[in-house]
């Protein structure tokens, strides 16, 4: 039942934030670079890095979430049938806790739009 | 008229101050307040990283019902976002398997020397004495470490288990002690020694029957008239929760870096600094739950600050400067007191001047380039240092340097070499432009045994801390890593060992 809840509260918010992300907000991948920052004491997003404490973020745009080879995932990601777009990424980095509730990120997230904005067109850059 | 509008404007600030603070927000709970306890144990402990887990396994072992608190979903706190690398020695069973003699009093000469003045010499003294019983006891708890050594400068991406995790090889602590390497890392491949470390930890701890609870905020302290600590007050799903401690409580929450407002006002250095680098728990509620119950928090202005230039260790062949263009340090030295002379001597700036054989050669996440030039001449100009200054200390170090001399910072020869080959790149190093990580070292005044003292000295019954909520071994500079996760360990042990030990 609670996964049913996030479930339909993550269809939600994805649908409110593709409207919202994709009007206002452009990424600067410059900018994005130092937003990463924080996130780097547990995601590499380079090519062979592999995990750290959290996954690779290589390539992350179009992977289906929580089902990378080599890493631990939390139960809600096992059980998440979605794939990662910049739209969900913004949803998720806005407040991790309120997304796939009880994932494991050690991370408060990143409350500025902009901000998102441009960590999220940063880890866009790293792809095939 | 102004005075007399701007005194009733004061006295109305006044009175809603008054009202403000005789709401319910007292830095302790009385107990006699207390109707009923929702929750009890003998020993509760506040965080379930190194300290916390690692004083709750001594408290069980004890016999003690021991129950750990934690904030967020996840166990482990920013131990198991760290390296996973303890500062041990002596002559430990790892040392001794890669060929390195050691002794209590190098170990115990190193760490007072290397570090800041005054430190607190009974905690270094009894964590060197302990140090190969401590290791011992952290393989016990099944921490596994491979028997090899690295000469890698920073944390092992291999298997190794033994490094030189600090500054031991630099200038002047080279000729001062004798190197020994003491950094002892999980034993796997990858930066996630803390994973590893936290998990064997925890899975002791679960087999000695330690409990648990996650998703659980303390926000104050229960004293008894007497001063004694008896409980918490706790918010589960916004729910007040009483926890009854029949022993004790042990504060081990970590620091305060993601505090922000607490870090302007404690450790004003560490503010700028680019990278909060702890888990979003390091919100300093155990320092404010002890300083609430009348503990006294001292050095709270120290921490890391942390700018990892290397690897690739080419680049330390680059020289760093401040504003004035002047050499401060080798720049060699481990990454976290170079980090420190940056942060809390250089007013926060500085610069890395490279050559051709010494630039990153790619655009690296870690600094950003900011001058580029033809000659030092024009770098300088770039930089809008005082006309001269740089041309004059690049050609001092570079006279030196090409007959293997560093006469300033004696820096290791296998970084010294003349900048002579164009492109000259200067990159910015200053805290709130390169990726400058931050933690912080202040905290509750503990004795050894991990009581916590009030401003006269006094231990406050009832009440412990460990780990980064206390003021221990790491200082600034900060002088190797895994003395933070040692001292967090060590006196996590001790924490747990005094108020399991201690009468009902």
């Amino acid at each position: 039942m609670r996964f049913l809840m996030s479930a339909g509260v993550l269809l939600l918010l994805s649908l409110q934030s593709v409207e919202l992300y994709s009007q206002v907000l452009k990424g600067d991948a410059q900018r994005g670079l130092r937003v990463f920052w924080q996130c780097r004491s547990c995601h590499y997003p380079e090519q062979g890095l592999a995990h750290n404490n959290g996954p690779s973020l290589w390539a992350i745009f179009g992977k289906t979430a929580g089902k990378q080879a080599g890493f631990d995932y939390s139960q809600p990601f096992r059980r998440a049938q979605f794939v990662w777009t910049p739209q969900l990424m913004d949803v998720w980095l806005q407040d991790p806790s309120k997304f796939l509730l009880g994932n494991m990120m050690m991370n408060p997230g990143v409350p500025d739009p902009q901000d998102r904005a441009d960590l999220i067109r940063y880890l866009q850059t790293f792809k095939e | 008229m102004v005075d007399s509008f701007n005194r009733r404007r004061f006295m109305l600030a006044a009175g809603a101050s008054v009202v403000a603070t005789s709401l319910p927000s007292r830095a302790s709970d009385e107990a006699s307040a207390v109707k009923s306890w929702d929750f009890e144990a003998d020993v509760v402990i506040v965080g379930s990283g190194a300290a916390g887990t690692t004083a709750a396994i001594e408290a069980r072992r004890l016999g003690k019902d021991t129950l750990v608190l934690e904030k967020l979903l996840k166990r482990g706190g920013s131990s198991a976002m760290s390296g996973g690398v303890v500062y041990a020695g002596g002559g430990t069973e790892l040392q001794k398997a890669c060929g390195f003699e050691d002794s209590v009093e190098e170990m115990y000469d190193f760490i007072v020397t290397a570090g800041r003045k005054h430190p607190h010499l009974d905690k270094i003294q009894y964590y060197c004495e302990q140090s190969i019983e401590h290791f011992s006891w952290l393989q016990t708890m099944g921490v596994s470490y491979k028997p090899s050594f690295t000469k890698t400068k920073g944390l092992p991406g291999s298997d190794d288990s033994l490094y030189y995790s600090g500054n031991e090889l630099a200038w002047p602590n080279r000729e001062k002690v004798r190197p020994v390497p003491r950094g002892h890392v999980p034993g796997h491949s990858g930066w996630t020694g803390g994973k590893y470390l936290m998990a064997a930890l925890h899975h002791s701890a679960d087999q000695l029957g330690v409990r648990f609870m996650h998703s659980v905020s303390c926000e104050r302290l229960i004293q008894e008239r007497d001063g004694r600590v008896t409980g918490l007050r706790v918010e589960i799903d916004g729910v007040v929760k009483h926890v009854r401690a029949k022993q004790g409580v042990i504060l081990a929450s970590g620091g305060f870096i993601h505090n922000r407002e607490m870090v302007k006002l404690h450790a004003p250095e560490l503010y700028d600094c680019t990278v909060p680098w702890a888990s979003a728990a390091d919100f300093g509620m155990g320092i404010q739950m002890g300083i609430g119950a009348g503990g006294s928090a001292i050095r709270m202005d120290q921490g890391f600050a942390i700018l990892p230039l290397y690897q690739p260790d080419h680049v330390l062949k680059g020289i760093i400067v401040n504003r004035a263009a002047q050499r401060f340090i080798a720049e060699e030295s481990y990454h976290a007191v170079v980090g420190n002379e940056i942060c809390y001597r250089q007013q926060g700036e500085a610069y890395l001047i490279t050559d051709a054989s010494s630039q990153y050669g790619y655009e690296d996440y870690r600094v950003e380039e900011i001058a580029r030039a033809s000659s030092i001449a024009e770098l300088e100009f770039k930089l809008s240092m005082p006309v001269g200054a740089l041309q004059h200390n690049v050609s001092y170090y570079n006279e030196h340097a090409e007959k293997g001399r560093d006469p300033l910072f004696f820096k290791d020869k296998a970084y010294l070499a003349p900048l002579n080959q164009p492109p000259f790149v200067a990159y910015d190093l200053a805290v709130d432009k390169a990726f400058f990580t931050s933690h912080t070292f202040g905290g509750l005044h503990t004795t050894i045994n991990g009581e916590v003292l009030d401003p006269w000295g006094e231990p406050i019954p009832g009440l412990y801390a460990a780990g980064r909520t206390t003021s221990g071994l790491p200082t600034a500079p900060y002088i190797a890593s895994g003395i933070s996760l040692g001292d967090c360990t060590f006196f996590g042990r001790q924490a747990g060992k005094q108020a399991g030990g201690a009468r009902s």
